[in-house]
């Protein structure tokens, strides 16, 4: 009798333990007190995070009947949790994303359209209010995903104090001036025999081919975006002249064992291609002098690459939902001044035209590049493509293979992403 | 029959069925666990490798062994593989003849013998995540501890007049060449410590009495390792193989935190199969084309564990 009653008190505890599991999609507080709970997820890890959190206690202060939880994920992760939350349930009312997110997400209905939220209340927006660039970038296929938050290009930051003392009184802007540059300010400062302070270090290699490619009218895809073009001659000659200042000009080190924005932030290096969020970090370190300015032309165009944050809504948010959280977006889009100052560029077009945004020096320089800014290609198979693009660009620039074997290769396989249904 | 012992009566059938739920009821909570996070996710994989199985998709097409013949033809997956066949060929040996060596070493000294056991166990309890940072931090070829003990090397041997090359800060990581044996020795630091536990267990199970019977038949240290302990250890050996193998196939973490961007390590180094399938599943959301990769890897892990238990197997019979 003792043991059938312990058999049943096990089964019984592991059927209570089964259980025990939240259900799946269920319904998180949506109000907690009075107030309304917008929950809100973003990746801004760094100082940028302070910058939105600073911005969205504003907005609760102005909001009492709102309340925001701000989730704020590593950016290596986040994409992966978003994706989870959209597809199984638990998205945040509002989000970030990247503007070349939307064409993942959109075309499986993941994303709120958002053209009645922006025509709605007393101040409607409209494409005349927003830089083109990211203005078009929030659209997939006609419709509009996003509202953009700002823009973010690389632009060329100068070790100051490097380019005084190699006579040079501003940041270069052809690609002449440019290895002349670099070729100043590259020295053995320790006598060794080693170079210990490089005029160029390539930091993020993708963004800086994608800047390189642009000016030279090409990128990973064809402009009908069906196959690769990174096999061209156009882009072949980008890869070549990225190749130069480390072979040929040896004014850059081999990407490899090289901290290359540490080096820059430590003086070791006088010029680096980073894009404008990466202001914060040289304005903490101490006793750097240094300028920004637009990336000089290598190429035949015009051109660099930027990338933009945009404010989107889960698709099949409550009419509640998506009326809270826009409240917030627009807030925050209306207050981008504020997002700029941490370093980067307002995609208000009202608020470049500012005298407080001209009196951000960095800032506004990188700004300049906005008619001729490149974003990656705004297609659902992005991820996919980019696999193949970085090993690419990192065997060209170590020098394991020539940039036609490596492009051949690249374009290979991204044509074989691109052909799979 | 012994005499003292009951004869034991056959049980009656409500006793017998009392056993087996008896027994049932004990293995329950286990049996649902492993049903529940491990069958049932293991069988679903399967599932989703003969689909098309985008993550965002609303419809998930049946495509048969698509995926698989996808996977196979990927030069990509080739790449992966030969990199983690690389790594185990590395570490599988380099980490069983380590925890042999420390164990040996312990199975030798009493003093302080808990302490040193302790040393060097506590690197496996460690995560990955906290290995790789720490790793990687060594690792750095501008401010990393391993190259400035290197460079004082080198200089100490220079200012010796030994005609070596000047220093040069070794890519210990971010040199294709150099990643795959720099994970291993990194694997080997984090996970001999476990092996060497098994590994002194099975030394301290060799009799006395053989060691004893050897040294009177005049055989030295080397021989009474090579002729009495090692043949001893054979099911230990096998243990610690099967399994550094299977640990092994899987590497993952070490990969992934050591190389953020981009994923795999520089020129595709340290792509790893199981990084390969997460890659695929959550950066490509392929989840069929992942599911399909982890199958494959299954299927080799497991041809290659059949092959260690039959070479081991039969190894024994001839002793």
């Amino acid at each position: 009798m003792k043991l059938r009653r312990a058999l049943i008190a096990v089964i019984v505890a592991c059927l209570g333990c089964s259980g025990c599991a939240p259900a799946r999609g269920a319904a998180r507080p949506e109000e907690i007190g009075d107030k309304r709970v917008i929950d809100f997820w973003n990746g801004f890890t760094g100082p940028d995070g302070k910058t939105m959190e600073r911005m969205v206690r504003a907005f609760e202060a102005e909001n009492p009947d709102l309340r925001v939880r701000m989730q704020i994920i590593p950016w290596r992760v986040y994409y992966d949790k978003l994706t989870l939350a959209l597809v199984y349930g638990g998205a945040p009312d509002l989000f970030i994303l990247h503007a070349s997110r939307i064409a993942q997400f959109a075309p499986y209905d993941k994303l709120r359209r958002v053209e009645d939220l922006l025509a709605s209340g007393t101040a409607p927006l409209g494409e005349a209010d927003f830089a083109a660039a990211p203005w078009k970038a929030s659209f997939y296929e006609g419709q509009q995903f996003g509202l953009p938050l700002d823009v973010h290009p690389v632009g060329l930051y100068c070790n100051a104090r490097l380019l005084r003392e190699a006579g040079l009184s501003k940041a270069p802007a052809t690609w002449d001036e440019f290895v002349e540059a670099a070729r100043r300010t590259t020295k053995d400062t320790d006598g060794d025999g080693r170079t210990d302070q490089w005029g160029f270090v390539f930091t993020w290699q993708r963004t800086n081919w994608l800047t390189f490619a642009a000016q030279f009218g090409t990128g990973i895809l064809t402009p009908d975006e069906r196959s690769c073009d990174m096999a061209s001659p156009r882009n072949l000659a980008a890869l070549s002249r990225m190749r130069e200042l480390i072979y040929t000009h040896r004014v850059a080190p081999k990407p490899e064992g090289v901290d290359a924005w540490l080096a820059f932030r430590q003086g070791k290096a006088a010029m680096a291609l980073e894009g404008i969020y990466m202001l914060s970090s040289l304005e903490e370190t101490e006793g750097l002098e240094f300028l920004g300015a637009p990336v000089p032309r290598f190429g035949a165009e015009p051109g660099t690459f930027a990338g933009s944050h945009m404010l989107g809504l889960p698709g099949g948010a409550s009419p509640e939902s998506s009326s809270a959280a826009w409240r917030l977006a627009r807030y925050l889009s209306d207050h981008s001044l504020e997002w700029a100052r941490g370093g980067q560029v307002p995609a208000r077009s009202a608020l470049l035209r500012s005298p407080e945004f001209r009196a951000m020096t960095v800032q506004s320089q990188f700004a300049r590049q906005l008619p001729y800014i490149r974003y990656e290609p705004l297609v659902p198979k992005l991820n996919g493509l980019m696999q193949h693009v970085d090993p690419c660009v990192e065997a060209v620039l170590l020098g394991l293979q020539t940039p036609e074997d490596a492009a051949s290769d690249a374009c290979r396989r991204i044509d074989q992403v691109l052909r799979r249904p | 029959m012994v005499s003292g012992l009951k004869a034991r009566r056959p049980l009656r059938r409500s006793e017998n069925w009392r056993d087996t739920a008896v027994g049932l009821g004990f293995a329950l909570p286990h049996l649902i666990l492993f049903a529940v996070f491990l069958l049932g996710p293991v069988a679903y994989g399967f599932y989703l490798s003969l689909h098309r199985w985008h993550i965002l998709a609303p419809e998930h097409p049946f495509v048969g062994l698509q995926n698989y013949a996808g996977a196979l033809s990927d030069d990509i997956f080739w790449i992966a593989l030969r990199n983690t066949v690389y790594f185990v060929v590395l570490v599988v040996p380099l980490g069983n003849l380590v925890s042999l060596l420390l164990a040996l070493g312990l199975a030798s000294v009493w003093r302080f013998n808990t302490a040193y056991k302790l040393a060097y166990y506590v690197p496996v309890v460690i995560s990955i995540a906290v290995v790789a940072v720490l790793w990687r931090w060594l690792y750095n070829t501008q401010a990393g501890l391993l190259n400035v003990y290197v460079k004082q090397t080198v200089n100490a041997l220079r200012g010796i007049g030994l005609p070596l090359a000047p220093f040069q800060p070794v890519p210990w990581i971010s040199n294709p060449d150099n990643v795959v044996p720099a994970l291993a020795l990194m694997t080997v630091w984090w996970t001999a410590g476990g092996n060497m536990l098994i590994y002194l267990a099975g030394i301290m199970n060799v009799p006395d009495e053989y060691h004893e019977a050897a040294r009177i038949d005049g055989a030295g240290t080397w021989q009474r390792f090579r002729h009495v302990t090692w043949p001893l250890l054979r099911p230990t050996t096998l243990f610690c193989l099967v399994f550094s193998v299977l640990a092994s196939f899987q590497v993952f973490g070490q990969s992934y935190v050591v190389f953020d961007n981009p994923p795999g390590g520089p020129a595709r180094s340290a792509l790893f199969l199981a990084l390969y399938m997460y890659l695929q599943g959550f950066n490509q959301y392929e989840l069929g084309y992942g599911a399909a990769v982890a199958y494959l890897l299954f299927a080799l892990v497991l041809v290659l564990t059949a092959v260690q238990f039959r070479l081991f197997a039969s190894g024994g019979r001839k002793e």
